[in-house]
């Protein structure tokens, strides 16, 4: 039976993992709800970002930078792709859609395997970031706990962008009912390349803060990549608040399942994922799901 | 006859796939220098003919099928290599039972949504099954090192023992399977199930609404996917000796979906011809030493272009080059007009009526609904309304816009339940019973924005709603062509007269016209023969001389109908309407003869706003 | 008839009495087996066929088959594997500076003279692709051995798959004690230590070098390996007088070890042994130094990945104590490894780790019990390769024991350098000591290991 303090300090790394999580998942879900496209390849993009904090930090030694070069780098990626493929694909049925980005996935990982090969990268955590915490009766690392933070900050960009600008206005509208926001003439095509452009950035910039904590390897994102199917599912696919609170939501099951039994742990996510899909399916905060 | 030289050019495909079983291990033999490569190929074929049947007939996009698979082959192996049992037969026969009984339980629970959510569910219950494998039952399954020592099948002779061990007794022996069950989807696909099937991903709605349990057919299709599933796993362990872990991995499952969209979906060997273009490359590209172990990236990259620039897949895009072959498309038997006489059309389309059958006496309301109301939120759309219809009658609701009359069809049709109030059709209660029975008691509605199936051709339009009636809810007669039922297809071609589209009768509906496509519309409903008919907005969006045609097949088809209809176009109305309802704002305003309500002053308010005329 | 005593040349003369055909027969085989010559038609009928063979070995060549995971996790140890492979086969068909010093393999002409040719197929890190490729190997290339291998369900595999097609298995990478226990297989030999003998060679030093009365916390891979290891390791640590203090088992594939490590950090242990492996370790080694239990205990890696402290870097591998089946450093005890190195670095530029090195050892020893048998036919190779018959090597002299195929070799302890030690870019560990495999082979009838009849 497991303590209290054994149970909060567990509680407290749900809280980290979920925010990760859940700034991975944002981007997922508004690409589904917008785009209605399940991107496959989103947890390659997350990785991309881990491979060029690796490549900045190696280049430059500033953290700052290799924020602000791993989202521009996602958001250039991303803006290509769906320029180059993914706007074929929106007359296309669901199921290629996915299957596209399922293809695009094996390439991206592949092509960093050959670029880095196959052992892990070093990211070293930054100077500001070394050290240990000592909350009340755990330890905990710096660097996780300003993660949080960091993904908090970046969250609530997000949030700004997409609740107090007029392109998030279009993009939550067309998350309702693109049908109608094109009738009513906004160009819907655009706001879909922001909303994919942004929704990589937002794995992207997971990525770099991601990578010094684990290890940075071509196969990293795949683990993550259904984690954040079923934080989408529980907080409503399309809905961005959803991700937050869904994201928290898995990082908790995950954190005090393995209080119990870690080896159920992956197996408990996928058991409430299929039962909210079963009972609930809109999720949390979702407006989708009347199936 | 004409009829036996069709029936004979459809088993060509049957045909060409036994001699292509017969010489292409040769040809690999020459090529390669083993049959190995073409027994893995044909062991994803099984596996395939079964997801193809789920995905490419029926729509359904299963991201978990190697939980079957895996469960398949486990149980084999584990039965096998345990000495619980020696007889490899049995064991798969166990296997197989154990992989379907799994599939009844996901896909009771999985087949409650569709879409995204549909593929959702199955990945999680696909990595459950992983899960399972890799740990709690790691004492039976071997966990992350799989069963090994999984013997040879023997077929015995008397004194004879054949051994299916070695390259080619193992290819002759998954071949043999693989034949059966590629004969057996093609039965699966004629066949009036695979109509359904088909129905069902063009139009999940209109197949219900036509009396088909959707809901039963799709469970039926999830369980033969996975039989399909756990015969490959089985075949799977026996050929290599061994039970791999990765069957019941996401990429097993994810590699499947691949290979059928590469090969082509709904063509029963897209999944086949899939996983040949995949093995071959991976072996010959891991083969170049310049490639090596880029051979994964190019895998991917041919993926993505097949994906993108063959959306039907290379069988489906062959298809379309050699589109004279009948070989893989769903073709009907076309048959002659319709010669008979007026008569015996009118007898063919006669309402087939549950009353009669049931004994109750003539005077039984055809149709009563007795304080409906219905609310979605705040906002009433249909408050009490009822309505009284003896058998015969021709009964028009008309009202403002928003006055809830589709909606009000909708509650009969029970497409919705009512929040109050009860609806008796010739005296049964089918409130709440669902659109799929309600049609099966006799009654059926002509939707205001066309549901047909797109896919189909007119005449197979017509089969699907037919078919309901002579088969019930659900009926697995696969072994039965979907054109064989001769009263059927004569109620077909009188049908098709009486339409109007015998000229049409085996073109896509996708490439008519939208009047000829309105027709069809009301011929849907028809083609079950109901005692009810609903008839929603039926000449919207017609040209005058159109509308005159409609009007002029509705009074045709009459005869012993109680028929409902909603409709914006007065003078129609009024020409075919014995009484009127008035809905608005989602009660009856007024109820009466045509005269009677032309005359109503609430009417005249109601529709003017309130300026007397 | 005259019978003469002597009999060390053949007989001549008109009149052979039994006695005199078996002595010529005996002297024709003294022979044959001391001048090593390459196996004429009339000896290849002396054997029946059995799995490929002689169908493998008509031509002048002969095919050797590489399982190694290119893709998947395990990839970069693949390749390292993968390229050890390839010198030995370089080796063996042209002849190199170690081979010259092996007598049986002086002629660098092949294997019996024939040319070695080979196929290396990715085993993406999953058993199923290693065994089609395998099956491929021996159904269609007639592959006369079998060799590779990363991770233990892997081997296995391959090695039921070797016994049932009559194959010889050569596994370098697998150190679960199953390998060469309940799963040992009479056509598969196993050249890296298990883990029982990492265990037992590693825990004196640790004992020696840490102190006597120490509370371990384990960190344990959810599979196979992970509880071999442990089982090992904590009966050779409890016997030099420490105790265990908490166990954290994670499954495979684990991203995230916050959870294992606060309970870690928080159970009172002051030695944190971490059996993770590959990517696993990489992230475990990371967190733990981000959540102070690194600084905190004393570190021990009982199987150091082949990349590890490159992967980490010496700040966080220098003072952990571990061993892994070779580093580059032990070229200065075994003069035959000082060449596989250079040649090795020349090639690849980089210095070959036990991946490299388990491979290529393996290619040779195989070779010479070829030459040995004088014949490919694999029950006389598998009794050459029992026959305890010390080869010289880049590990010094080394044999198999006959009772369960594990090779009997050097097992390095090392410690890991801190960057001020560190003499070069690769110079990541000291190595401590070379305990001699005899020492720490576990008692055979404790292994669970019966291998089958020769002629199953």
């Amino acid at each position: 039976m497991p303590t209290l303090p054994q149970f909060l300090s567990q509680a407290f790394n749900g809280v980290a993992l979920g925010s990760l999580l859940a700034l991975i998942s944002c981007g997922l879900t508004i690409i589904l709800g917008t785009l209605g496209v399940l991107n496959f390849a989103h947890g390659a993009m997350f990785m991309v970002g881990a491979y060029v904090a690796f490549v900045v930090l190696a280049a430059f030694h500033s953290f700052a930078a290799a924020l602000v070069l791993g989202a521009l780098t996602l958001l250039v990626f991303g803006f290509a792709l769906e320029r180059g493929l993914i706007r074929l694909y929106y007359d296309r049925p669901h199921e290629d859609q996915i299957l596209v980005t399922f293809g695009l996935a094996i390439m991206m990982i592949e092509a960093v395997h050959y670029a880095f090969g196959g052992e892990s990268q070093r990211v070293p955590v930054p100077p500001w970031g070394r050290g240990i915490v000592h909350l009340h009766f755990f330890v905990y690392p710096l660097y996780r706990v300003e993660a949080i933070g960091l993904a908090a900050v970046i969250l609530l960009a997000f949030y700004l962008l997409l609740y107090r600008t007029r392109i998030g206005l279009v993009v939550r509208a067309g998350i309702e009912d693109p049908l109608m926001v094109q009738l009513l003439g906004t160009n819907v095509r655009r706001a879909f390349m922001v909303v994919f452009s942004i929704g990589c950035m937002a794995a992207g910039i997971a990525g770099v803060i991601y990578a010094p904590l684990a290890a940075v390897i071509p196969n990293m994102g795949e683990q993550f990549l259904v984690q954040c199917f079923v934080v989408v599912v529980i907080g409503g696919l399309g809905s961005f608040p959803g991700a937050i609170v869904g994201g928290l939501v898995v990082g908790q099951i995950l954190s005090l399942t393995t209080l119990f039994n870690p080896a159920y742990a992956q197996a408990a996510i996928y058991a409430v994922m299929t039962l909210v899909l079963i009972i609930r399916p809109r999720g949390l905060f979702g407006t989708m799901g009347r199936a | 006859m004409e009829g036996a030289r069709r029936r004979l050019l459809g088993w060509l495909p049957e045909l060409f796939m036994a001699l292509a079983l017969i010489v292409l291990p040769f040809l690999c033999y020459a090529l390669l220098g083993s049959v190995d490569l073409l027994t893995r190929i044909l062991i994803w074929g099984i596996f395939g003919l079964g997801f193809d049947l789920l995905f490419g007939f029926t729509g359904l996009l299963s991201f978990g099928q190697a939980a079957f698979y895996g469960c398949g082959g486990f149980v084999t192996a584990y039965l096998l290599t345990s000495g619980d049992l020696s007889n490899v037969w049995l064991a798969m026969a166990a296997g197989i039972a154990s992989a379907a009984a799994f599939s009844v339980i996901v896909g009771i629970l999985a087949l409650r949504r569709v879409g995204i959510y549909f593929a959702m569910i199955t990945l999680a219950f696909g990595e459950l099954s992983y899960f399972l494998e890799n740990s709690p039952l790691a004492h039976w399954t071997g966990g992350e090192n799989g069963l090994p020592g999984v013997p040879a099948p023997r077929l015995h002779f008397g004194s004879f023992v054949y051994s299916f061990s070695g390259s080619w007794a193992s290819y002759e022996l998954i071949a043999a399977f693989f034949f059966v069950g590629f004969v057996f989807a093609r039965f699966v696909v004629r066949s009036p199930v695979g109509d359904v099937l088909n129905a069902i991903r063009q139009n999940p709605l209109r197949t219900a609404a036509l009396g088909h349990d959707v809901h039963a057919y799709k469970l039926s299709v999830f369980v033969l996917a996975a039989i399909f599933a756990g015969c490959a796993g089985a075949l799977l362990g026996i050929f290599q000796g061994y039970m791999p872990p990765n069957a019941f991995t996401l990429e097993t499952s994810g590699q499947l979906v691949i290979q059928t969209v590469i090969g082509g979906a709904g063509t029963l060997i897209g999944p086949t011809i899939g996983a040949a273009i995949w093995l071959v490359l991976r072996q010959v590209l891991q083969q170049l030493p310049a490639i090596g172990s880029l051979w994964l990236f190019i895998l991917g990259l041919v993926f993505v272009l097949l994906v993108t620039f063959l959306p039907k897949g290379i069988v489906g895009a062959t298809a379309r080059l050699g589109s004279k072959f009948p070989f893989f498309e769903l073709r009907p038997v076309v048959t002659d007009a319709f010669q008979g006489e007026k008569g015996t059309a009118q007898a063919l389309l006669a309402p087939f009526s549950t009353a009669g059958t049931r004994g109750s006496s003539p005077a039984e309301l055809a149709l009563h609904v007795r304080n409906v109301s219905k609310a979605y939120g705040g906002i009433h759309a249909v408050e009490g309304v009822s309505l009284e219809l003896p058998a015969g009658r021709f009964h028009a609701i008309i009202g403002p816009n928003g006055a809830g009359k589709s909606t009000f069809l909708r509650l009969l049709n029970c497409e919705e339940r009512p929040d109050t109030g009860r609806i008796l059709l010739n005296g049964i209660d089918i409130t709440g019973i669902g659109v799929t029975r309600a049609h099966q008691h006799g009654l059926a509605k002509s939707f205001q924005i066309n549901q047909l199936f797109p896919q189909f051709t007119v005449r197979q339009n017509l089969r699907i709603g037919a078919l309901s009636r002579l088969r019930g809810p659900l009926r697995l007669d696969v072994f039965r062509p979907a054109d064989g039922f001769s009263k059927i297809e004569l109620m077909l071609a009188a049908l098709l007269d009486r339409l109007g589209l015998t000229p049409s009768a085996d073109v896509r509906v996708s490439s008519l016209p939208y009047g000829e496509k309105r027709r069809l519309e009301l011929g849907l409903a028809l083609a079950s023969r109901p005692s009810v008919l609903l008839l929603d907005e039926p000449l919207a969006g017609l040209s005058p001389h159109e509308r005159e045609g409609i009007k002029r097949l509705i009074q045709d088809v009459r005869g012993g109908r109680t028929i409902v209809l909603v409709e914006h176009d007065m003078d129609a109305v009024f020409q075919l309407a014995e009484r009127i309802t008035v809905l608005h704002e989602g009660r009856k305003l007024a109820e009466g003869t045509p005269q009677e309500i032309s005359a109503d002053r609430r009417v005249r308010e109601a529709y003017l706003g309130g300026i007397a005329a | 008839m005259p019978q003469h005593p002597s009999s060390h040349s053949p007989v001549v003369g008109k009149s052979l009495s039994r006695r005199r055909i078996l002595k010529a027969g005996l002297g024709a085989s003294v022979a044959g087996f001391v001048l090593p010559r390459i196996a004429s038609p009339a000896w290849a009928k002396d054997y029946p066929a059995l799995g490929t063979f002689p169908a493998g070995t008509n031509g002048s060549s002969v095919f050797v088959g590489c399982l190694v995971p290119l893709t998947g996790p395990y990839s970069a140890s693949g390749k390292d594997m993968q390229l050890g492979f390839q010198l030995a086969v370089e080796h063996l068909n042209d002849g190199s500076r170690v081979t010259e010093q092996i007598p049986t393999l002086k002629k660098g002409k092949g294997v019996l003279g024939k040319k070695i040719e080979f196929q290396v197929a990715d085993a993406e890190t999953k058993p199923d692709p290693a065994v089609q490729a395998a099956t491929r190997y021996v159904r269609d290339n007639k592959a006369i051995m079998l060799t590779g291998a990363v991770s233990s369900a892997v081997a296995v595999a391959l090695e039921e798959l070797g016994q049932r097609e009559h194959t010889i298995v050569m596994i370098g990478n697998s150190s679960s004690n199953d390998t060469t226990g309940k799963d040992c297989q009479r056509y598969g030999f196993r050249s890296q230590d298990s883990a029982y003998m990492a265990s037992k060679a590693l825990a004196p030093v640790l004992a020696k070098e840490l102190g006597k009365n120490r509370k371990t916390a384990y960190l344990t891979p959810d599979y196979t390996f992970g509880h071999t290891i442990y089982a090992s390791m904590k009966k050779f640590t409890e016997e030099q007088g420490w105790t265990t203090a908490i166990q954290q088992v994670a499954p495979l594939g684990t991203t995230d070890f916050s959870s294992y490590l606060l309970n870690i950090a928080n159970s009172g242990a002051d030695v944190f042994v971490n059996l993770a492996f590959g990517a696993d370790a990489v992230a475990s080694t990371k967190q733990a130094q981000q959540f102070g239990v690194l600084p905190m205990m004393k570190y021990v890696v009982p199987d150091i990945s082949q990349f590890q402290a490159k992967e980490l870097g010496a700040e966080i591998m220098g003072g952990a104590y571990g061993s892994q089946p070779w580093w580059w450093t032990e070229q200065d005890a075994y003069p035959l490894a000082k060449f596989f190195v250079e040649d090795f670095e020349k090639t690849n530029h980089y210095k070959p780790r036990w991946g490299a090195s388990e491979a290529y050892l393996q290619m040779l020893v195989w070779a010479d019990a070829v030459e040995r048998a004088g014949t490919f036919y694999p029950i006389a190779v598998i009794k050459a390769l029992e026959s305890g018959q010390k080869v010289n090597s880049i590990y010094g002299e080394v044999y198999y024991r006959a009772g369960d195929h594990q090779m009997v070799r050097p097992v390095p302890v090392m410690v890991g350098k801190k960057p001020n030690e560190m003499k070069g870019p690769e110079d990541f560990y000291r190595v401590v000591d070379l305990v001699p495999g005899e020492q720490v082979l576990p008692p055979l009838n404790e292994t669970g290991c019966h291998l089958q009849a020769y002629e199953t």
